[in-house]
């Protein structure tokens, strides 16, 4: 039931809502409304937002209206926190988290972390600010869920823009449970933060291709430049704009603001480069950019194509494809613009040499939308009947799409339960045990020890918790060969026999990917004297069902 | 694993105070109520380097009594027409090359030249060596390591050598506070009754080992003259093999062991009470390398710090002489034998003050006194009994210190560059900014002017 307000204390207050509204959320309706005569779209824009409220409508009953959308991002948010800190941090945690510490000027880890290695520093400079009072790794990994949640609510507007709100709230749906972006935006790593810029730079480009204003291909210039703070890996999406545009004569584009909207892309990219040279990291930013530009590949060519598609959903990915396929006639620069963002990436990291599990986190929005409009279509496409009557197509619809977000929710929920495999990918989550190493390293070993593992990656991760250096053994004394970040150890043998390193650190997930460097570390183990001080554990499953204990980190202590 | 006293320091003290705690374990040891120490340190270890003077290693060094402004060795100090002489330098920088300077009895009497401390070129002269080099110092580009443990525990400036000669006197000092009976050299009949350190605290029944690094237990006074090359040493810095009694007792024999043992007693918490320690190779004897011996004494070092021992324990490193090379303070001579020239000597433990340059006249037989007081010892000698203790360069008001590896690389010369943080706030904060406002730009200003009818969105939807 509607009640109509009629004294003049709710008037005022609509109308305060009214322009509250028109200033946070003007845009909500636009893409749906333009074919409205002005004064319509905005009556129907005022009542979609705040219509209930308008009328007069109880707290509980707004809140009922926006459900789906709550519901949807209550879910996001349980899936990207549920014992959110079960696993302490992997080894790019470790050093992102290291960075901002550095960057917070954190007394501790600042002697281990520089603050400039590899990326630009836009995530790590947000988590700075958040540990202002201390550096707190479960803070750190909220503050990328946070990110995370964001990028489904932008997804949703994208969706919503282009496709119509049921479309925005399945996309925001598959996103919020897709194990791909619920996996990466559980951990403090760069490729949350540049996939919620990219959401906002295709957010910005679609304003631009609707309106056809150049003021938002300026800010989708800014976008991409955020995009390209938050990991420089993001600028391969500036060919999927321009593919795009160059693609797509409807859009009419005036070379003068295609120039212009470079401007605030390199603005925004200044913070980089200047901060390098102003700062004191010129040094860092060159010796990396050689080394990335020269290393060798680090994954097979068929590493995306077996772990990529899983991780998004495969029926997903097939929603996406049949939508394209079945509404082929209706294409138009939408479709074309989504499939440009997920095309230019795939094809961009498949050549590129070095590979990574979630380098191309940046083409899931495009897909969870492109997988919800098709979707969204099959629910409200006029009513037919199925399978003899007894299925309506809108039933259908809803079915495929339950169905999805359970074949998506599934794998997310297990990927919150720590492996029980041994072994571990980079970027696929935290390192178990890895945490509960450092700790113990830094109680019971003396402040200044040094320390050597297998590779860098565990040697990260205890410099973080156990405040002590380490070394990976495989760091290459060639310095084309090696992670400028890193410091490699040119005489293993004599830093041992010296005394420059007191402890040694095998752990079986660098062992199952170097297991030359694994049986070299335990040669040194054997030589000097090495003492299993401390052990981390697994549950794996035994060979007759029951479980058993396998440990996947043992710290010896070593002398000459 | 590491435990932490601190909490417990409380009743360690109390238990000390009311004789609760028994000697330290060791073998088969009579245990005697009276051997408990009498401060928090249990375990003393004395590792003993050879042949550098004090200002030869720390001359330089801020704040200690190093090399004084001006100092110009003369070449001759007996001329008293020439004014030719030589100042300090660096070794390794200039033309005089490193080598083993003179240090036998006559060239400390010809350095010390009846306290004028002016003879130290002349003296390496007269041995046919370029007696420049006594001139030489190393500073931290060569000692890092040991400017880092000067830094963090005690640097002592005031600790001489116990005779004004060479190792073998030396080192029976360091363990019988006296010359022995040969004076100058090592008897073919050994060292004789002459009483140690050891003895007494076997009488007490006090653990000790003397551990000595690629020990070959065939080495001592009676093969000596056999052995062949750098082994031949052994039987001097091991005073012990010197000895009749401890080679033929097999109980006493049994605590000269390898160093390996060091390490395992420190794994099984079954280090000694007292451990003295000499090196083979990195003795640093000249002109072996510097760096090779501070690699030796860190690993010692670690691996205590490493030990629950760590919280209990006194190392001292020191040094069996001057090795020739210059020193400027005038050695007092308390008897016909010494002092001799200073030595570096550091004391690093938990109750150490930390940084501290301790300025107690001391010698070999302070260590025998910080024993002898420390475990209710009897004096063996007059040395002994009228030497000073070391016992000021501890705190024991205040609680153990944490392990703490002292680096190798020095720290603190140059200052640490730190980045600019505030260039990092100020550019990333305003990327964020820019965005944004061209966002609001786009949507309250020019956007909203310029929907274009008929665009492309809503053609999709006719």
């Amino acid at each position: 039931m509607r009640l109509t307000l009629s004294n003049a204390p709710i008037q005022a207050t609509r109308k305060a809502i009214l322009r509250l509204s028109h200033a946070l959320r003007p845009v909500r309706t636009k893409l749906v409304d333009l074919r409205l005569p002005p004064g319509r779209c905005r009556a129907i824009r005022e009542h979609r937002i705040w219509g209930p409220m308008i009328h007069g409508l109880s707290s509980a009953q707004r809140f009922l209206a926006a459900r789906p959308l709550v519901l949807i991002m209550s879910s996001a948010l349980a899936m990207r926190v549920y014992r959110l800190d079960l696993l302490g941090f992997n080894s790019d945690e470790a050093v992102y988290a290291g960075q901002a510490a550095a960057i917070a000027n954190d007394p501790v880890l600042s002697q281990f972390f520089p603050i400039f290695r590899a990326h630009p520093l836009l995530f790590q400079f947000l988590l700075a600010l958040v540990f202002q009072d201390g550096v707190d790794p479960v803070l750190a990994r909220t503050t990328a869920a946070a990110v995370g949640l964001a990028n489904v609510l932008l997804v949703y507007q994208l969706g919503r823009e282009l496709y119509g709100r049921r479309a925005g709230l399945l996309a925001a749906l598959f996103l919020s449970l897709m194990p791909y972006h619920v996996v990466v935006t559980r951990q403090v790593l760069l490729d949350g933060p540049m996939t919620l810029c990219a959401t906002l730079t295709l957010l910005l480009t679609a304003r631009f291709a609707a309106t056809h204003h150049p003021a938002w291909l300026y800010a989708a210039g800014a976008g991409m430049g955020l995009t390209f703070l938050a990991k420089e890996t993001g600028v391969v999406l500036l060919g999927a704009i321009y593919a795009f545009l160059a693609l797509s004569p409807e859009i009419r584009l005036r070379l003068r603001d295609l120039g212009l909207s470079i401007v605030p892309m390199i603005a925004v990219i200044a913070p980089f480069p200047l901060s390098l040279a102003l700062a004191g990291g010129a040094s860092a930013g060159r010796h990396y950019l050689v080394w990335q530009l020269f290393r060798r590949p680090n994954h097979e060519w068929s590493f995306y194509a077996t772990t990529v598609p899983s991780a998004i959903g495969p029926l997903l990915i097939l929603a996406a494809l049949l939508g394209i396929w079945v509404l082929r006639r209706e294409h138009s620069w939408k479709e074309k613009l989504l499939l440009l963002w997920i095309a230019v990436p795939t094809l961009f990291f498949q050549i590129w040499p070095v590979k990574g599990y979630q380098y191309l986190l940046l083409i899931a929005p495009a897909i969870a939308i492109l997988a919800a409009r098709s979707l969204a279509r099959l629910i409200s496409a006029p009513d037919l009947r199925l399978l003899r009557g007894r299925v309506s197509r809108r039933q259908m619809g809803a079915l495929a799409a339950g169905l999805v977000a359970i074949t998506l929710w599934i794998p997310s929920w297990q990927s919150t339960y720590p492996s029980n495999s041994g072994r571990f990918l980079a970027g696929s989550g935290g390192v178990p045990g890895g945490r509960e190493a450092g700790v113990w390293v830094a109680d019971n070993t003396p402040e200044g020890s040094t320390l050597m593992t297998i590779g860098p990656s565990m040697a990260n991760i205890l410099q973080f918790y156990g405040h002590r250096w380490a070394y990976g053994l495989s760091v290459s004394p060639n310095p084309l060969h090696r992670n400028p970040s890193y410091d490699p150890v040119p005489n293993p043998d004599f830093s041992i026999r010296s005394g420059a390193i007191q402890y040694l650190v095998w752990d079986a997930f660098s062992a199952e990917r170097s297991p030359f460097f694994s049986q070299k570390l335990l040669s040194y183990v054997r030589r000097y004297h090495g003492r299993a001080l401390h052990y981390e554990f697994i549950t794996v499953p035994g060979a007759s069902g029951e479980t058993t204990l396998k440990p996947v980190i043992v710290i010896y202590a070593v002398r000459p | 694993m590491i435990r932490h006293p601190r909490l417990t320091l409380p009743l360690w003290a109390a238990a000390i105070g009311l004789g609760l705690f028994g000697p330290p374990q060791q073998g088969t040891l009579p245990p005697d109520s009276d051997s408990q120490p009498k401060t928090l340190i249990e375990h003393v270890i004395v590792l003993m380097q050879e042949n550098h003077s004090f200002d030869n290693y720390f001359g330089t060094y801020p704040g200690a009594d190093g090399i004084p402004p001006g100092t110009c060795m003369p070449i001759d100090p007996f001329d008293p027409v020439s004014r030719t002489c030589v100042a300090p330098f660096h070794l390794g920088e200039g033309e005089v090359q490193p080598d083993d300077p003179d240090h036998s009895s006559t060239t400390f009497r010809l350095q010390f030249n009846r306290g004028r401390m002016d003879g130290f070129v002349y003296a390496l002269n007269l041995k046919n060596q370029d007696g420049r080099l006594a001139m030489a110092y190393y500073d931290d580009r060569d000692l890092p390591y040991y400017w880092n443990l000067a830094d963090e525990y005690v640097l002592f400036d005031r600790f001489f050598s116990s005779a004004g000669g060479g190792s073998f006197t030396n080192h029976v000092y360091w363990v019988a506070a006296a010359p022995g009976p040969g004076e100058r050299d090592l008897p073919p009949e050994g060292l004789g009754d002459l009483p140690t350190i050891f003895d007494r605290l076997q009488e007490r029944g006090i653990s000790w080992k003397f551990y000595v690094q690629n020990y070959d237990p065939t080495i001592t006074y009676r093969t000596r003259a056999e052995a062949i090359g750098p082994k031949a040493s052994q039987a001097i810095w091991v005073p012990l093999l010197n000895y009749a009694r401890y080679l033929d007792d097999p109980q006493l024999f049994a605590r000269i062991v390898d160093l390996g043992e060091y390490f395992k007693d420190l794994q099984n918490e079954t280090l000694p009470a007292v451990a003295y320690i000499v090196p083979s190779g990195p003795s640093e004897h000249p002109p072996s390398s510097v760096q090779s011996g501070q690699r030796f004494v860190r690993t010692v070092i670690n691996e205590l710090m490493r030990s629950d021992a760590w919280y209990s324990s006194a190392f001292i490193l020191t040094y069996d002489d001057w090795g020739g090379w210059y020193d400027h303070v005038p050695p007092p001579q308390v008897d016909a034998y010494g002092y001799g020239f200073r030595v570096p000597a550091l004391l690093v433990s938990p109750y150490a003050r930390p940084g501290h340059i301790d300025s107690t006249v001391l010698d070999f037989t302070s260590i025998l006194k910080f024993i002898e007081e420390n475990w209710g010892l009897e004096s063996l000698a007059v040395r002994d009994a009228r030497a000073k203790s070391f016992v000021t360069a501890f705190d024991f008001s205040q609680p153990p210190r944490e392990p703490r590896v002292v680096p190798w690389e020095r720290a603190g010369k140059e200052p640490r560059q730190e980045p600019r943080r505030g260039v990092i706030y100020g550019a990333y904060g305003a990327a964020l900014v820019l965005p944004a406002v061209l966002i609001g730009w786009a949507r309250f200003g020019a956007g909203r002017r310029g929907r274009v009818a008929g665009s492309p969105v809503a053609a999709s939807r006719r």
